[in-house]
């Protein structure tokens, strides 16, 4: 048992990044506009059969890895603009209804275009090896998982603090008036900022669906971890996503090398132990009400 | 005045509902369809005392009417207890279920505490599903329908029994619901909605408040989750399931949030929309997800809540159309009020 | 009454109340006066318990209460307003009051509505706070429905009905018309005189406060500036130097 620990330590580090970005575009979302997108994963799911379609129709990975989280981006832009916008000065709960009612939609829908069970999506031949590291072997996907992860992670993070845009959309979420006073657009802020965690979730759907499968439900199995993710990093932080997520992945792997039936039990585990400690989160600013 | 009509109106909608048996093959649908219908209001009623009531998006009740229907499952199933005693612990076990989630939703509110509905909500459903020696896992539990009480002798329940078991069930629910609203209790969280600062600056731990509410309402979904395995003799993961939760949700928006005859209602449309719809076509779930859609962008205030606003605006006189709710303490409001 | 030492709360750097003191004393109207952002709100929520302060320690009633959570200094006799009216739209005048008597009475828990001596004890006390405010006649109607000054009233009625021994009064009158001022002066004269009540209250108009207190506080960008009686105040030059062209300080 003792000597699978290395490599399913790095499984739950590859499953903790893929926590880690759709939190990642879930808290940019609830953060600007308070909205929890139920829709999510359902965004994930059309990401990865999109790169399948793309795929099967012989063009290759590459361009389905960029291509099909785009379409689904435009997708998702065009949601943001004719469903969820009308609902931003009504109560959250509305919004999170609303995209709760377009994921059950969206799952029927896959199933009627790519069947109901799951669609073989497997990784191009270049990336199906496996390297060696000198002491272990890791799949060479899931390796080029982590990396194209952490450069999409990094850019975002780039994004947000060095462009103009990025820092705009900052301060909005500190104060959209004020944005709004300054001249800003804030719709245009509001659909890009949707659009990006969209993109987000498009990225890690098409790598999911190369590693955890593809079927209509396959994207909504990531939702709840990542829902985990952001309470436990903390609303608003990108940084404590990435901990949290990372934290859960490695929870997760753990308890399933040890005690299977506990696997997802654990990040509960987890979330209640950092919550009592920290009702915000790790990284969530303090305050007494909200 | 107003609580004779109120009362007139009650009494009418029980006489209706105890003709069930003879209404039932006139319109076609299943008298175990009607269970449901009763079944399901209480747990639509519980996630209206949270989020109608008291404005906070409860969006994981399914984990209450979940451990009701397991912890009717499992005491049949390993204890061959009876029928009342199965209500009893799925009721307790949905009350545990609370006083173990309440300390950590208590911490937030608004969207947050949504997302920690959300998120909690779903830890009985990952280990009904996982625990598979003890509760069958994802294929679930089927388990006999057990004899009323100890003392009766060895039968067991029939549809029509069931019905009318369901019926005094949602009589003494609706009574009880109405009686806590109406209390200075209730309307303590009727102002926490409103505005939970203030409540807290006339002196009162709203903590307190919101945690015995989220009690009453696992109660509620308990008894309904125990009463709905005991209905179809089964108990599966699903009815943990997040989803479950949305679909209550919807059925109180349906109906009118913070209004009582709207859970009622909502519960009606919903569980006989789903069951003819579904025998027409597969495609039920888009059905639904349209349902929400629309629901949410042209109808919020749902049937009930639609009628009294028409009704006020009908009326000159705000007092006279205030009074006109039947049954209800406030008017119907949009949900999910943070502080 | 209340003292508080040495408080300090900062916001992301900004330092928004910088180790400002001050004691209120019993059977004082105080004023806290200050320009914009000057940290008067954010002094108040840190004493009334909204926030707690970064640093420092506020003592009522002789009592430490700087940890202690915002509703149980109300039960301990302290009772707050807003500066936008912080009441329950949808509710009735009447109910809005209901809620802050049968709070006080203890009865807000309970799953019956109380009958009898309890219950007329709860019915009389909100007649003479309605009475108080003189909103008697707009007892049945929404909140949501009454202009500006009447849901101030109906806030007021509200903070007195735990029947505190200080109020805290956040801009009284932010928003109001010149009569409406008026009216609310002379509630706010009435807490002290017919319900012998400590007053500390916020507020940027000069007249209200020359006016009205016995006692003023003066904050600016964070900082303690001055304190004093209201003539020590107005001749103040560092004051005079914040409120640059106040033309009701040249007239006093």
């Amino acid at each position: 048992m003792f000597h699978d620990l290395a490599p399913q330590l790095f499984n739950g580090l590859v499953l903790g990044a893929f926590y880690a970005i759709v939190a990642i575009g879930l808290s940019l979302i609830m953060n600007l506009t308070g909205t929890i997108n139920m829709a999510h994963g359902s965004f994930m799911t059309l990401a990865g059969y999109l790169a399948y379609s793309l795929v099967l129709r012989g063009t290759s990975f590459w361009f389905a890895l960029i291509a099909a989280p785009l379409i689904a981006v435009i997708v998702g832009i065009a949601v943001e603009r004719t469903l969820v916008r009308p609902l931003y000065r009504r109560e959250p709960f509305y919004s999170l209804l609303m995209t709760f009612g377009l994921s059950l939609m969206a799952e029927e829908i896959f199933r009627l275009i790519w069947g109901p069970n799951g669609v073989p999506f497997s990784a191009p031949a270049a990336l199906s090896g496996a390297a060696s590291l000198g002491f272990m072997t890791f799949p060479t996907f899931r390796i080029f998982i982590v990396v194209v992860l952490v450069i999409t992670i990094s850019a975002l993070a780039f994004f947000l603090t060095r462009t103009r845009f990025g820092l705009r959309l900052r301060a909005a979420v500190q104060d959209t008036e004020m944005i709004a006073a300054l001249g800003t657009n804030t719709q245009v802020l509001y659909a890009v900022n949707f659009g990006l965690g969209i993109f987000l979730a498009g990225i890690a759907g098409v790598l999911a669906a190369g590693m955890l499968g593809l079927s209509p439900t396959s994207g909504n199995a990531l939702l709840m971890p990542a829902f985990v993710t952001v309470i436990i990093g903390g609303m608003g932080s990108l940084f404590g996503s990435i901990v949290g997520g990372l934290l859960i992945g490695i929870a997760i792997s753990m308890t399933t090398l040890f005690i299977p039936a506990a696997s997802e039990v654990s990040m509960y585990v987890l979330m209640a132990i950092v919550l009592s400690v920290r009702p915000r989160g790790l990284f969530g600013e303090e305050g007494i009400f909200g | 005045m107003k609580v004779r009509r109120d009362l007139v109106l009650f009494v009418a909608i029980v006489v209706l509902f105890a003709c069930g048996p003879l209404i039932s093959p006139l319109v076609h649908i299943d008298l175990s369809i009607l269970s449901e219908v009763l079944v399901t209001t209480l747990a639509v009623l519980s996630v209206n005392l949270l989020l109608g009531y008291t404005g906070l998006p409860a969006f994981g009740n399914a984990a209450y009417f979940g451990l009701g229907a397991y912890g009717a499952a499992l005491t049949v199933t390993y204890l061959h207890v009876d029928f009342v005693t199965a209500v009893l612990a799925g009721a307790v076990a949905a009350v545990a279920g609370a006083l173990l989630l309440g300390p950590f939703l208590l911490r937030r509110r608004g969207i947050y505490f949504g997302l920690l509905s959300i998120a909690f909500g779903q830890v009985f459903y990952f280990i009904a599903y996982r625990y598979t020696d003890v509760t069958g896992g994802e294929d679930g539990m089927n388990f006999p329908r057990p004899p009323f009480g100890p003392g009766i002798a060895q039968v067991s329940i029939n549809q029509v029994q069931f019905y009318y078991i369901s019926l005094v069930v949602f009589v003494v629910a609706m009574i009880a619901f109405r009686a806590v609203v109406r209390s200075p209790f209730g309307r303590t969280l009727i102002a926490i909605r409103q505005n939970e600062a203030r409540v807290r600056y006339l002196g009162l731990d709203t903590d307190r408040f919101i945690f015995v509410a989220l009690l009453i309402s696992a109660l509620m979904a308990g008894v309904s989750g125990a009463l709905f395995g005991l209905l179809i003799n089964f108990a599966y993961p699903l009815e943990l399931d997040w989803h479950q939760s949305g679909n209550f949700v919807l059925m109180m928006i349906l109906g009118g949030a913070g209004t009582i005859w709207g859970s009622l209602i909502g519960a009606l449309i919903y569980v006989i929309g789903k069951d003819i719809i579904s025998t027409i076509t597969p495609l039920w779930q888009i059905f639904l997800g349209a349902l929400f859609v629309a629901c949410v962008l042209g109808f919020p205030r749902g049937i009930v809540g639609s009628i009294s606003a028409l009704r006020r605006i009908a009326s000159d006189d705000p007092e006279d159309a205030a009074s006109n709710e039947a049954f209800d303490v406030s008017a119907p409001i949009e949900v999910g009020r943070g502080v | 009454m209340l003292e508080a030492t040495d408080i300090t709360k900062a916001f992301g750097g900004v330092r928004a109340v910088d180790n400002v003191s001050v004691a209120v004393r019993e059977g004082t109207i105080h004023a806290l006066i200050g320009p914009n952002g000057a940290g008067k709100t954010t002094f108040f929520n840190a004493i009334s318990g909204f926030t707690f302060p970064d640093h420092g320690r506020v003592t009522f009633r002789g009592t430490d209460v700087t940890r202690t959570l915002n509703w149980r200094r109300i039960v301990m006799g302290m009772g707050r307003t807003f500066q936008t009216p912080s009441v329950f739209p949808e509710l009735t005048v009447d109910e809005n009051i209901r809620l802050g008597v049968r709070a006080h009475a203890k009865q807000a828990f309970q799953l019956r509505a109380p009958r009898g001596a309890a219950a007329a004890a709860v019915d009389a006390r909100v007649d003479e706070l309605l009475g108080f405010v003189n909103l008697a006649a707009h007892r049945g109607r929404l909140v949501a429905e009454l202009a500006h000054g009447s849901q101030r009233l109906c806030e007021i009625a509200m903070s007195l009905s735990t029947e505190p021994v200080l109020v805290l009064l956040d801009e009284p009158m932010a928003g109001l018309a010149e009569a409406e001022t008026d009216r609310i002066m002379a509630v706010i004269r009435d807490l002290r005189q017919r319900l012998g009540l400590t007053v500390f209250f916020v507020e940027h108009n000069m007249r209200v406060v020359l006016a009205l207190a016995d006692r003023i506080t003066v904050l600016d960008r964070g900082k303690l500036l001055a304190e004093g009686s209201p003539q020590e105040i107005a001749r103040d030059d560092a004051v005079r130097r914040a409120y640059l062209g106040s033309e009701v300080l040249e007239r006093v």
